[in-house]
């Protein structure tokens, strides 16, 4: 029972209604009464209070219990201000039945939590009412465990509820509270989900029927929360999976932080790496550069100082060759080694400047064909310089044999390709009838393999030649595969010493 | 634009009244090396050699060259800072960049600048002379990857206001030709011009390059980021 309702009733005993002489006694007294009722209470807490015993039911009462098909009120052996009570019982639904409707009529005296399978159903804490739940839905064939844990705040106490299941064929079942159920301690932990009952579970005790006092004979009202729905235990849902789920993710971000890192410092090894190569191509620029143009000009200007007809002449017009021939060679060492140049576009416009000073020594004309707006893809090294020695292989081979007069070169970008074609409308050959002599196209096959690349080549006698090579973008090799193995297996300096191997390689 | 030097200069040289070549190098040899070579030619001299930039602006515009040689890098201010300073000052005035590799970013940046045509230091003294002659007679020779850098450029819309400015269909035919590996003499062939057609345009198109790009090159080079090597 409630304790202000004690109060109240303790207030109205001690303030006789006789004899009110002022307005401050009637104060005094009610406060001295709380403070004695407050004490009182505090003192018997601890005692525990002889159990109520089942008195005889009144035919009111029955009629009241077959309305709403309800038990006794049970409790466990004692009562007890401030005591938890736990009930626990098994039914089970047949398994060729089906269930047409399921109801559950549930109060306690103060509260109540109830649990079905181990899903709470529901709660309350006002005696005086009843609450219906509809269970219709949630009782599936097979066995069941119901569990109520109740709480009580002081003096009397007990738990009442009754269910009462319709099933298809007409037959009726009923769960009441009574002396079946189970009384749990308070100490076990898994008895929501339990299927058994301990051998050490008391069996619960009754303390009441419906309309013994201190309880009513009909409830002030009753509750009808919304019909419950069975609640899916989806395989997501359980805890073994939440939490390998967790596992799982806690290792994910582990492991993608570590791969960060990893990343973060390739990252700066290949930043290192690309600042070293520019600052070397700055050097051999900056240095050997300029000292070759110097040599130039200064045997330019020497050959000046003689007469044209003077062998010193002649020597110094070979000197001055030579040392173009070699700033020449230095431009390309340059372009090669320089990262800043590992770009599409500066690629495209070497190889064009290429085709155009190699053909220029011959009689054929270059036809170019660039895409305009070229993007500054990045281009790395091997690739670029394998694909500009295949390329300078085709133009060799078209100048040397093809006796077109003119060779077209074209670079598109297709999506994430490099394409670039030499073609010429010379005499053309039989692939067919390829000769030992005609390795090279060979060995710019297999060049442009190495490196993830195709190269197609078409011809027929007297109808030209199109050489075709088309190269990834992002080098599979060093980009997917290889670049995992650098991550997870070379250590920082290694990554380097690899990079450098596999420059040096190409 | 509307007035053209080649219109007013005669067309033949003598070594009684040579042309007047400035030269801006900061690399002493280098400077001694080019000032001998131009003076070689005998209808060339060599009036003035600067060995900075801030010299060729102070030096440069009271003697008025017929034609400005301008290295890409100097210390402190760049070549091509200089250039688009001396192009405020002396607009008609030709300037014809020196580079020891082939950059096309590069010389492209310079041309927009004001450069009127550019030199690799390694080309043989007889094209040096033809390409200085190119450039006072009609438009200097142009490379097939810068032709094609104008025509993208000219497809852009311009920053400012500029935008009056834009090629006329022959012009852009030119480059395209230019872009596609055709030189000088194929694109009269076919477009059925004479030579000296084909080299008024490309002056046009690098006259053209200037004015556009000019609203906004000067304060973009001389503000700018510093013209990094390599």
């Amino acid at each position: 029972m409630r304790l202000p309702a004690r109060q109240q009733f303790l207030a109205a005993e001690q303030n006789p209604r006789a004899g009110i002489p002022k307005k401050h006694l009637l104060l005094f007294v009610l406060t001295a009464a709380c403070i004695a009722g407050l004490f009182f209470c505090e003192n018997v807490s601890a005692q525990p209070y002889p159990l109520t015993k089942p008195q005889k039911v009144t035919p009111q009462a029955e009629k009241v219990i077959a309305q709403l098909g309800l038990g006794s009120w049970i409790w466990t052996t004692n009562f007890e201000d401030k005591q938890t009570c736990r009930f626990w019982k098994t039914f089970s639904i047949p398994e060729n039945d089906h269930v047409r409707q399921a109801l559950l009529r549930i109060t306690a005296d103060n509260s109540y939590h109830l649990y079905l399978d181990g899903r709470e159903i529901g709660e309350g804490s006002n005696w005086k009412s009843l609450t219906e739940y509809d269970l219709t839905f949630l009782l599936t064939p097979g066995n069941h465990v119901m569990a109520i844990e109740a709480f009580n705040d002081g003096r009397e106490a007990g738990v009442l509820m009754g269910m009462k299941v319709t099933f298809a064929s007409g037959d009726q079942t009923e769960v009441l509270s009574d002396d079946s159920w189970r009384i749990v301690p308070n100490n076990s932990h898994r008895w929501l989900h339990q299927t058994r009952p301990d051998p050490n579970w008391p069996a619960a005790t009754i303390v009441g029927v419906v309309g013994q006092s201190p309880w009513w004979l009909t409830p002030v009202n009753i509750m009808t929360p919304p019909t419950l729905q069975p609640s899916l235990m989806h395989f997501w849902q359980t805890t073994w999976f939440l939490s390998s789920v967790l596992t799982v993710c806690v290792v994910a971000l582990g492991l993608s932080l570590w791969l960060a890192a990893k990343l973060a410092l390739r990252t700066r090894a290949q930043q290192l790496l690309d600042l070293e190569r520019a600052r070397i191509a700055r050097d051999i620029h900056d240095d050997l550069g300029a000292a070759l143009t110097q040599l130039v000009l200064q045997s330019e200007v020497a050959q000046t100082e003689y007469p044209e007809s003077s062998p010193i002449r002649a020597q110094f017009g070979q000197f001055c060759g030579s040392a173009r021939a070699a700033s020449h060679a230095l431009d390309e060492v340059v372009w090669a080694v320089n990262s800043k140049r590992d770009t599409l576009r500066d690629f495209s416009s070497y190889l064009c400047k290429y085709a155009q000073t190699f053909l220029s020594n011959t009689t054929i004309r270059c036809r170019l064909d660039i895409q305009p707006d070229m993007p500054a893809s990045v281009f790395d090294l091997s690739v670029r310089r394998g694909l500009l020695l295949a390329v300078k292989e085709a133009l060799n081979n078209a100048a040397k044999h093809s006796e077109a007069n003119e060779i077209l070169l074209r670079i598109n970008k297709e999506g994430n390709h490099v394409i670039v074609v030499v073609e010429d409308q010379g005499k053309g050959f039989d692939p067919e009838l390829l000769t030992g002599e005609r390795n090279g196209l060979q060995n710019m096959m297999q060049r442009l393999q190495d490196l993830g690349g195709t190269c197609q080549i078409a011809s027929a006698a007297g109808a030209g030649c199109r050489v075709e090579f088309r190269m990834p973008l992002a080098h599979p090799a060093a980009r997917a595969g290889f670049s995992w193995r650098r991550i997870f297996g070379a250590q920082n300096g290694e990554t380097v010493a690899a990079e450098w191997q596999n420059l040096k390689g190409s | 634009m509307t007035s053209l030097r080649t219109e007013t200069k005669p067309p033949t040289f003598s070594a009684a009244s040579p042309l007047k070549i400035a030269l801006v190098e900061d690399k002493r040899d280098v400077r001694e090396s080019w000032a001998k070579l131009i003076n070689s030619f005998s209808d060339f001299t060599c009036m003035c050699k600067c060995a900075s930039a801030e010299d060729a602006l102070r030096m440069i515009p009271p003697l008025q060259p017929d034609v400005i040689l301008m290295d890409i890098f100097l210390p402190r201010m760049s070549g091509i800072e200089c250039t688009a300073r001396l192009k405020n000052e002396m607009p008609r005035t030709p300037i014809v960049m020196l580079t020891a590799s082939d950059d096309d970013e590069l010389v492209f940046v310079a041309l927009q600048a004001g450069a009127d045509g550019y030199l690799l230091k390694r080309t043989k003294p007889a094209d040096l002379r033809s390409a200085l002659l190119d450039v006072l007679t009609g438009g200097a020779p142009m490379s097939s990857e810068i032709a094609r850098r104008v025509v993208e450029s000219f497809r852009q819309k311009p920053r400012e206001r500029d935008d009056s400015i834009s090629l006329t269909a022959r012009e852009e035919e030119t480059l395209l030709l230019l872009s596609k590996g055709y030189s000088n003499k194929e694109i009269a062939d076919r477009l059925g011009l004479s030579i000296e057609t084909v080299r008024s345009h490309l002056k046009h198109i690098y006259e053209k390059m200037h004015v556009r790009s000019r609203a906004g090159a000067v304060a973009r080079y001389i503000s700018g980021k510093p013209i990094e090597n390599g």
